[in-house]
């Protein structure tokens, strides 16, 4: 029985190391290892060995079996990796070929934007708020201390719907409807399309702004200072400088301007910020007590800041758009560079 | 307003570079809009005199001048001008000067005789003098002395804007005082001495004010015997500089002293007056008046004008009359000045389309007291340079003169609203310093008289500003306020707005945004049914496209579409999150909703090497909407759309339950050639208010198959008009619980299922949760469907 194994296993490593594909290599697992393979079939003889022996054919055979099962298994991967690079060699792409891009969508430049504004107005504890486009003249100039004779006026050509319903031109209004709903605290930003008879390379009639407004027990101009220059920072980047100077409003009161420098010179002077080295990014200020009265604060225990901003002009600036009106044409060959 | 700098000089002592200077004004709320050096375009332009003319030899109309510029050598200039002679000092430009507009001096011969030079004329170096031949200069100009520095031509100009609050800031005191308040620099106002000669002005003349709310004060003088002429150079560059031409004395000191002090004056020529008197009124309706700017204008009867005994002859505040205006006849002036209501002057002003230098100042508010001053000013300056004589007395309607406001301000506010502390001293010292009255000051707080001229000022806050403005914002600290919880949610959908904003991105879709407005030309143009014809109308429309409030985003993205198309865009996938507005009756304000409108037009899959492209259709719409019900959680049926937008046989309604929710489908041909469009384009619009009231629950846990799916195709030739949707239904009806999904791979229409049919082929999908299926339970559950099929739609297998 041991010259018939040994035989065997001779005969069978032969075979296998002369296989020349998987299929001849798995017909002789079959026939050698297989359940009437030729191993067993051996086997079957070990009842006519003598006890003594039988542990040691035992033995041999399992010696065998693996010896042929080792054989058969590395044979298996050599002509496996033969055959793999074969059919990979026959499956070699151009690498220069343009790929399958899937379509890609854009939001608009303005909203982009203002989903920045507001995620980083939230991080400080500001929630959206929002109001009508068409608002009434109360809303968007009485209630904010700008009535009919107001100078003020002139500056924000408005457009009327009927006498005392205006398209909103700030949205400022959002303040006051939200000042009337509820107690301070109040930290709110009111995001949203605005309107005036105004139509150039400079201006549109639609426009977009954000309004901010925080009121408390405790607000400070110091407070408007720091929350406006971290916004800048996070919008603009640290090296962003910021400026303050006195403006007029008449909703807030100490009023002012910010300035941030200016993001193509840097500071130095150039033809989009005049050579100031400035540029004009925002009007703040501390809620005037008129505003107040008409929302039923008490100025005494209450103050707040505000402020208002151009979406579209911070979009343009960031973006070094030259007309505001690329902004509204639609041209997808100008939406989809963003 | 332009502000000289050597003219602001007068008044307070600057000692600062212009760089300086113009960031202090900036921090001050002056804001700078642009600094001017002037004189910058006359260059190697200096003072000559003429030592000798000689006739051209060739040339009649061309004298040859031998002109000493301060060089070693006179200069030889041929000149065609003629009012010059041996002696003059002229401006004169060597070669290498430069002239206003670029023109350059360079040596040339003219007629054979060499000219190394051009003498100039008043305009050719940019003065606003346009009197024919050379500008003659004083006889004491220093020869070789830099013309700009002769004629103070190299003066710096800062354009300040001027806010509306600050009417006291629209003159040369009112931004000295801010300047000397800052650099703690005392303030000149030059000193007025009149003197008075001949008969008392209560014997010349009569003022009659019979509107008292809109002129509470009017003053007046007469003033004899005025030559009136040129005004001296110094007073035209002055005016100049402030951007203003110089036209005689009399016009000229008027205009001086409003720049000046802010003041608005008026000179009447007196003798043009009817009846030598005036009457402060109203207009009659419709009254004419001749304005100074050539035009005749009807009055309203709410403004008022400065008349004669007769008509007007001043629309007051606004603009003078041209038929007493002052001239070269004129020997006895009428000067006014007066304080005008605001508002009044503001409605005048715009009712008339009229903006003057006067109605700019009034509107926002002048000063009460600063009448007085003006008018003595410039009566004193007339008298000086038009050798005039001033009447005895002075006309001062003014019975119920204005009382200044007290405003307290316990020092404690102003911490508390800038979060700097600000020593009172300090405080106190910057009220003062802006010409505030202290009328008490103690430890915790101070009073104080606000000047009439600050009509900005009427409560603590106001004061708190001035200290801040003056105590510099630079120097206010920076602090970031802690977060603050508000008790309600104002916006509660802005989140998800947002999320489907991106989803729709992430579809392939690029948000477009278009103006809220429309028109009712589009409307028709799209087709829109009547329900969206009628749009809230705009009063004063900045033009006939923008007259109306869009009541749909449709015609805009038809619009979007086809533009983009015939720029050459081979794919549109688009869509717009917007407002609409509806008239309301009976409601303050319209009804305003919100809208997702899309588009798709040219290509859904481009072309790429490895395919065609393929271009959009009904179903790539269809599907697309479908996406987005299911986004908010909801599944809708369609139904035939009679929107005439649409094309016949490619229009749906969106139905969710009983809720209408939305419109889609092909554009109508004549609708796309309305929009200038030959080419497929599919819109949709959803009502987004009522998607985003479906919110939903959150998805429950369903068993993740063990076993494997069994898949059978079952291909069914039914009557063509079936719809195939139908058959999906009655399939998933019909199917059994095994059933987990059908699907349509494949619709054939053609000879081999005969004419009026199609083959629909149906994909199942079988599984269960319990085993793995065997043939007989598919069979089963296949043989039930097209049972059902065969039953209802005489469905045949193929």
């Amino acid at each position: 029985m041991k010259e018939q194994l040994e035989a065997l296993q001779a005969e069978a490593l032969d075979t296998i190391a002369t296989a020349a594909d998987l299929d001849t290599v798995e017909a002789a697992r079959v026939k050698y290892l297989g359940r009437k393979g030729a191993v067993t079939e051996i086997l079957r003889g070990l009842g006519k060995v003598s006890p003594e022996e039988r542990p040691a054919m035992g033995q041999l055979s399992n010696v065998v079996k693996s010896a042929i099962g080792d054989a058969l298994d590395s044979r298996k991967a050599a002509l496996s990796s033969v055959a793999d690079a074969a059919r990979e060699a026959s499956e070699a792409v151009d690498l220069s070929l343009p790929g399958r891009r899937p379509s890609q969508g854009h939001i608009h430049m303005v909203n982009q934007v203002t989903e920045e504004i507001i995620d980083i107005f939230a991080g400080l504890g500001f929630q959206v708020a929002v109001g009508p486009d068409i608002e009434t003249e109360y809303y968007n100039f009485d209630s904010l201390n700008t009535p009919a004779d107001h100078p003020a006026r002139d500056s924000h050509d408005t457009f009327f719907v009927k006498p005392g319903v205006v398209l909103r031109t700030h949205t400022s209004p959002v303040q006051m409807r939200v000042m009337e709903q509820v107690k301070p605290p109040v930290a709110v930003l009111a995001p949203g399309r605005v309107y005036r008879v105004d139509y150039d390379a400079s201006h549109s009639p639609m426009f977009n702004q954000i309004e901010g407004l925080l009121v408390d027990e405790d607000v400070t101009f110091a407070d408007l200072k720091g929350t406006l220059m971290h916004f800048v920072h996070q919008l603009f980047g640290k090296d962003t400088k910021v400026r303050f100077r006195p403006h007029f409003f008449p909703f807030t009161e100490p009023s002012a301007e910010m300035d941030i420098s200016c993001t193509v010179c840097g500071g130095n002077g150039c033809r989009l910020c005049k050579n100031s080295g400035w540029l004009e990014a925002l009007g703040c200020g501390m809620v005037h007590p008129e505003v107040f009265r008409h929302a039923g604060y008490d100025y005494e225990k209450y103050s707040g800041f505000a402020f208002g901003l151009g979406i579209d002009r911070i979009a343009m600036l960031r973006h070094a758009v030259p007309s505001i009106n690329h902004l509204y044409d639609n041209d997808l060959r100008f939406l989809e560079q963003f | 307003m332009r502000i000289s700098l050597s003219w602001l000089q007068e008044y307070v002592d600057i000692d600062v570079s212009v760089e300086e200077l113009a960031h202090q004004m900036t921090m001050l709320g002056l804001e700078i809009e642009s600094i001017e050096q002037l004189g910058d375009d006359v260059q190697e332009v200096y003072v000559g005199q003429i030592l000798s003319i000689e006739p051209h030899p060739d040339a009649d109309k061309i004298v040859v001048c031998q002109t000493d510029v301060g060089g070693d050598a006179p200069v030889q200039i041929c000149c065609g001008a003629k009012n010059m002679k041996v002696g003059d000092k002229v401006p004169t430009a060597v070669v290498g000067a430069t002239l206003p507009g670029g023109f350059a001096i360079a040596r040339r011969k003219m007629r054979g005789v060499e000219s190394q030079g051009m003498m100039c004329a008043a305009q050719e170096i940019g003065l606003a003098d346009e009197t024919d031949g050379l500008l003659i200069l004083d006889e004491d100009a220093t020869v070789g002395e830099d013309i700009r520095v002769h004629l103070g031509l190299d003066d710096v100009v800062l354009e300040i804007e001027v806010t509306p609050n600050r009417a006291d800031w629209a003159s040369m005191i009112g931004v000295a005082r801010e300047l000397a308040a800052c650099y703690g620099k005392e303030l000149r106002i030059p000193e007025v001495a009149l003197v008075e000669q001949g008969p008392a002005i209560e014997t010349l003349t009569s003022v009659t004010v019979e509107d008292r709310e809109r002129c509470p004060r009017y003053m007046g003088r007469i003033l004899h015997d005025v030559t009136v002429g040129p005004s001296p150079e110094w007073l035209c560059n002055y005016l100049i500089a402030a951007g203003q031409r110089p036209i005689n004395n009399i016009v000229d000191v008027t205009n001086f002293v409003l720049l000046e002090t802010g003041q608005p004056l008026h000179a009447f020529d007196f003798e043009k007056l009817a009846g030598k008197r005036i009457v402060v009124r109203t207009a009659t309706k419709d009254e004419p008046i001749n304005t100074l700017d050539g035009e005749t204008r009807k009055l309203s009867d709410d403004m008022l004008v400065i008349a004669d005994a007769k008509e007007p002859q001043c629309v007051a505040g606004v603009m003078g009359g041209a038929d007493s205006e002052v001239g070269e006849g004129t020997t006895t002036i009428f000067l006014e000045s007066a304080f005008f209501q605001p508002a009044s002057v503001r409605k005048t002003s715009r009712g008339l389309g009229l903006i003057s230098e006067s109605s700019q100042r009034f509107q926002r508010g002048a000063d009460p007291e600063m009448a007085e001053y003006a008018l003595d000013r410039a009566a004193q300056m007339i008298q000086e340079l038009a050798s005039a004589k001033i009447a005895e007395g002075v006309i001062d309607e003014y019975p119920e003169p204005f009382v200044p406001r007290e405003v307290t301000l316990p020092y404690a506010r102003t911490l508390r609203l800038l979060g700097v502390d600000i020593a009172p001293e300090q405080q106190c010292n910057i009220i003062e310093s802006l010409g505030f009255e202290m009328i008490r000051q103690d430890d915790t707080e101070m009073v104080v008289r606000v000047p009439l001229r600050r009509h900005d000022v009427s409560m603590e806050a106001d004061l708190i500003e001035e200290i801040a403005r003056l105590y510099n914002f630079d120097n206010i600290p920076v602090s970031l306020p802690r977060a603050r919880k508000c008790e309600k949610v104002f916006a509660p959908n802005e989140q998800r707005i947002r999320a489907f904003r991106h989803y729709l991105v992430s579809l392939g879709l690029t948000e477009l945004y278009n103006w809220s407005f429309s028109n009712d030309d589009e409307v028709e143009r799209a087709a829109l049914p009547a329900s969206y014809r009628t749009m809230v109308v705009l009063e004063n429309p900045l033009s006939e496209k923008q007259a109306t409030m869009r009541s749909s985003i449709i015609p805009a993205l038809i619009g979007n579409g086809a533009r983009n198309l015939n720029y050459g865009v081979t794919s549109v996938r688009g869509f717009e999150l917007g407002p609409v507005f509806f008239p309301s009756e009976g409601d303050e304000l319209p009804t305003q909703g919100n809208r997702v409108a899309l588009v798709l037009a040219g290509e859904m899959e481009g072309a790429h090497w490895s395919r065609s492209a393929r271009a959009v259709d009904f179903y790539d719409m269809k599907g697309l909407v479908e996406s987005v019900l299911e986004h908010f959680g909801v599944a809708g049926k369609l139904e035939e759309s009679d929107w005439e937008t649409f094309q016949g046989g490619q229009r749906a309604s969106v139905r969710v339950g009983k809720q209408l929710v939305g419109t889609f489908g092909r554009v109508a041909s004549t609708v796309a050639r309305a929009f200038e469009c030959d080419r497929p384009l599919y819109v949709a619009e959803l009502d987004l208010d009522w998607l985003l009231t479906k919110r939903p629950g959150a998805t429950q846990f369903q068993t993740v198959p063990t076993f494997p799916p069994s898949t059978r195709d079952l291909a069914v030739v039914v009557d063509s008009v079936v719809p195939a949707g139908e058959l999906l239904e009655k399939a998933a009806q019909s199917g059994g619980k095994l059933l987990r999904s059908v699907d349509i791979f494949d619709i054939f229409e053609g000879e081999q299922v005969g004419a009026g049919k199609k083959s629909v082929a149906l994909n199942l999908v079988f599984q269960s949760d319990e085993r793995t299926l065997t043939d007989k339970d598919t069979q089963k559950a296949v043989d039930k469907v097209l049972k059902r099929l065969k039953h209802e739609y005489k469905a045949e297998l193929r």
